[in-house]
């Protein structure tokens, strides 16, 4: 607590003298016999790790060939993180594909949006080391925005750890004019090295909030406010004097969670696969039958309002009824976004599991890890209901 | 900002609401649920069904509102302690230590669940954020109230009472510290504020969001309130009859230091500033000079204050997010205990 409090101060004053100091040079004028805490800075990659052209370009970077900022760079970038922390890096990024031919368009997308599971296995094993390693004391892991808040889910069920594990990402590049990326990557440090971050489940720090990875959400596409855990609200605040907690998530997570990443199947190729449908006005059943036939062990149905697949005879409720019958495990989410999916008894005649108030990509994959576990209905409920 | 190890909090509160589970068990009942009835747009009644504003054609007595709710029989046992009839404007100091006292002796009780406070909305969040200064215990206490009267169409009241009552027999309620229900969501006094002068969906937190949702299937819960509250709070007002003086005062573009100023020549105690202005600073020097504390808050509504360390130097305190009408509650509370600038700080950061 009392280094928590000293250290922003501390940041603070030298905020100006430091700004020209070069990477993790610990000034002299550190209180003598003050222990920096260690935090590992773990690379996925993502917009705070790409660089564009142009200070103006924020929307057009990346790809592949792409120059981009390694992990090394961000310490020698941001040296006002040496007066909080002592910072290790490691790199799980993917490799990076070759340039385009001369005369080819480089495809396009983010690179969040190519995160595998090979990757979440990876970096989820890495995590659980760092658990147990005495050296370390808190995790940063940078991501690109599209997906981080499935990735972070991922941590949140899978790593059995009580040190703070925080993921930051940015809207803009690094090389972006007023890039949000040097501030949110100094406060998901400072969120990592604070002890009262510790026990709160994975969580996510950009934008100055600090929110449960259960929660938080991808709301807009190139705002920089752009996370929020929508009708539920941040669990605090990095603010320039303190990092500071309101709240605390209740839902089971990490060293509270009955899964682990090494009682899952050794091979991510092998997690049940679970795919997503949406449901709107007329939306065939004929798609959940091409994901029933494909052999899928699990079907997320983002429904209308408080999550309701469309009827009729071409509809998805009877769609459902045939993946069901063939033991494929359906639940539902509503694509309002806000408000829980509830346990009715017409639900629960139909069989479906209601996904509570989780969005259908996070549904899906505690449904791809409670199905390692278990099959009942009654069972997926129940862990549902207590994630 | 946490004293006890939330661990050890949560442990306590559940032995507290275990020993009231226990005991209700074993007469084979339904927790037992004390209503505390204030009055407010609950427990008022308008001339027609289309009046939902100006509404002050007679009140509803606890009877009435029990007797209107035949489906809480199913939930709990209720029991009812008239505290008022009253709209939440004429709430005071007498009446809020009247409610806390009331609400400690019951909750003191082994076989008492917890508490429903009916209250008006207009000044509920800060009823709600004094009860959970001054509640000694972890049972759950729920204030609750309506946008619309008793006898309007599409009345809020009769649901937001049913789940307000149905939370307070929640055993994963207690430790939460005190919390508001309408509109099916679950608030933290702490941080709930009224945020629109009509609509039923009135009460937000605005970045911090609800604990949970009185949802048809279960009570969901999400959030655990940190800081200190009820069980872990170190007010106690079982001896007090009254509370220091302390007002509010807004900042706007040339703001006048008069209302400062009178409040001083007035002898409050303390004096809340909503926002700030230049021309506060004489008067707000004066106000210090005569030992009157000064609590600086904001008027945007969400995020901490900040103070510079001139000012901190000079003895303001931050309100940190509360707004005014709460910070005005927490240092009448905390002007019980000291006037030394760094105390008061340390007590506007853990409450």
């Amino acid at each position: 607590m009392k280094r928590s409090r000293l250290l922003p101060t501390v940041s603070c004053l030298l905020f100006c003298t430091l700004a020209s100091a070069r990477a993790q040079e610990i000034p002299g004028i550190l209180p003598p016999g003050l222990k920096l805490p260690r935090i590992t800075l773990l690379s996925m990659g993502g917009t705070i790790a790409s660089r564009g052209d142009t200070r103006l370009n924020v929307t057009n970077y990346g790809g592949p060939g792409a120059p981009r900022v390694d992990p090394e760079h961000w310490v020698a970038d941001l040296p006002d993180m040496a007066l909080v922390a002592k910072i290790t890096t490691e790199d799980f990024r993917p490799p990076q594909p070759p340039p385009p031919a001369p005369g080819t368009a480089a495809p396009t997308g983010g690179a969040a949006g190519g995160t595998t599971s090979e990757q979440l296995y990876k970096v989820a094993r890495r995590l659980q080391e760092l658990a147990a390693d005495d050296t370390v004391d808190g995790i940063v892991v940078t991501h690109g925005t599209n997906t981080m808040a499935e990735s972070a889910w991922f941590m949140n069920l899978v790593v059995s750890i009580k040190k703070p594990v925080v993921f930051v990402g940015s809207q803009r590049p690094w090389t972006g004019m007023s890039g949000d990326g040097p501030l949110n990557m100094l406060n998901a440090v400072r969120v990592a090295a604070t002890p009262a971050a510790a026990g709160k489940g994975v969580l996510h720090c950009m934008n100055q909030n600090i929110n449960p990875a259960r929660d938080v959400t991808k709301l807009s596409a190139y705002r920089m406010d752009t996370f929020s855990s929508i009708d539920l609200g941040v669990i605090g605040v990095a603010d320039p004097d303190v990092v500071k907690f309101y709240a605390e998530p209740v839902r089971r997570h990490t060293f509270k969670s009955e899964f682990n990443i090494a009682s899952l199947p050794a091979d991510p190729k092998t997690l049940p696969a679970v795919e997503c449908v949406y449901a709107y006005t007329e939306a065939p059943g004929y798609l959940i039958d091409a994901l029933t036939e494909r052999g899928v062990k699990g079907i997320i149905v983002d429904g209308t309002g408080a999550g309701s697949p469309t009827g009729g005879p071409t509809g998805q409720t009877e769609a459902i009824k045939r993946a069901q019958a063939k033991g494929i495990v359906v639940a539902v989410t509503a694509r309002t976004r806000g408000g829980r999916v509830q346990d009715t008894p017409r639900r629960r005649e139909s069989g479906i599991i209601p996904a509570d108030n989780l969005t259908p990509e996070k549904a899906r994959m505690l449904l791809q890890i409670a199905l390692t576990k278990t099959t009942d209905p009654k069972e997926l409920k129940r862990i549902f209901d207590e994630y | 900002m946490q004293r006890l190890p939330s661990r050890l909090r949560r442990a306590f509160a559940f032995l507290c609401f275990a020993t009231a589970a226990v005991s209700c068990a074993a007469n084979g009942a339904l927790p037992t649920v004390k209503l505390f009835t204030t009055g407010g747009t609950i427990q008022s009644k308008g001339a027609h069904r289309g009046k939902l504003s100006e509404y002050s054609d007679g009140r509803v007595t606890p009877q009435e509102l029990i007797d209107d709710l035949p489906e809480l029989k199913t939930v709990a046992q209720l029991e009812v302690v008239e505290i008022s009839n009253i709209g939440s404007g004429g709430m005071n100091a007498d009446l809020l230590l009247k409610l806390a006292k009331g609400i400690n002796a019951e909750l003191a009780k082994p076989g008492v669940a917890g508490a429903v406070v009916t209250h008006g909305t207009g000044t509920l969040e800060e009823t709600a954020y004094f009860l959970n200064l001054t509640v000694k215990s972890a049972k759950p206490v729920v204030v609750v109230g309506a946008m619309r009267p008793f006898t309007a169409i599409s009345r809020d009241g009769p649901f937001n009472l049913y789940n307000a009552v149905r939370v307070a027999a929640t055993p994963e309620a207690a430790g939460k510290g005190v919390m508001v229900l309408l509109n099916d969501t679950i608030h933290a006094a702490r941080f709930v504020t009224k945020n629109n002068t009509y609509r039923i969906e009135t009460f937000v937190a605005r970045e911090l969001g609800p604990l949970g949702f009185a949802d048809s299937d279960r009570i969901a819960f999400y959030r655990t309130p940190l800081g200190r509250h009820t069980a872990t709070s170190e007010f106690d007002i079982s001896k007090l009859e009254s509370l220091p003086a302390v007002d509010v005062v807004y900042g706007y573009q040339e703001a006048s230091p008069a209302p400062i100023e009178a409040l001083v020549a007035a002898g409050v105690k303390g004096i809340v500033l909503v926002d700030g202005s230049p021309s506060f600073a004489k008067a707000i020097a004066l106000a210090q000079s005569k030992g009157v504390v000064v609590v600086q808050s904001d008027r945007k509504g969400s995020g901490r204050v900040l103070l510079s360390e001139r000012s901190a130097g000079r003895g303001l305190i931050s309100a940190d997010n509360l707004n005014g009408q709460k910070a005005r509650i927490l240092l009448r509370l905390a002007l019980t205990k000291t006037t030394e600038a760094k105390e008061l700080q340390r007590i506007f950061n853990e409450y």
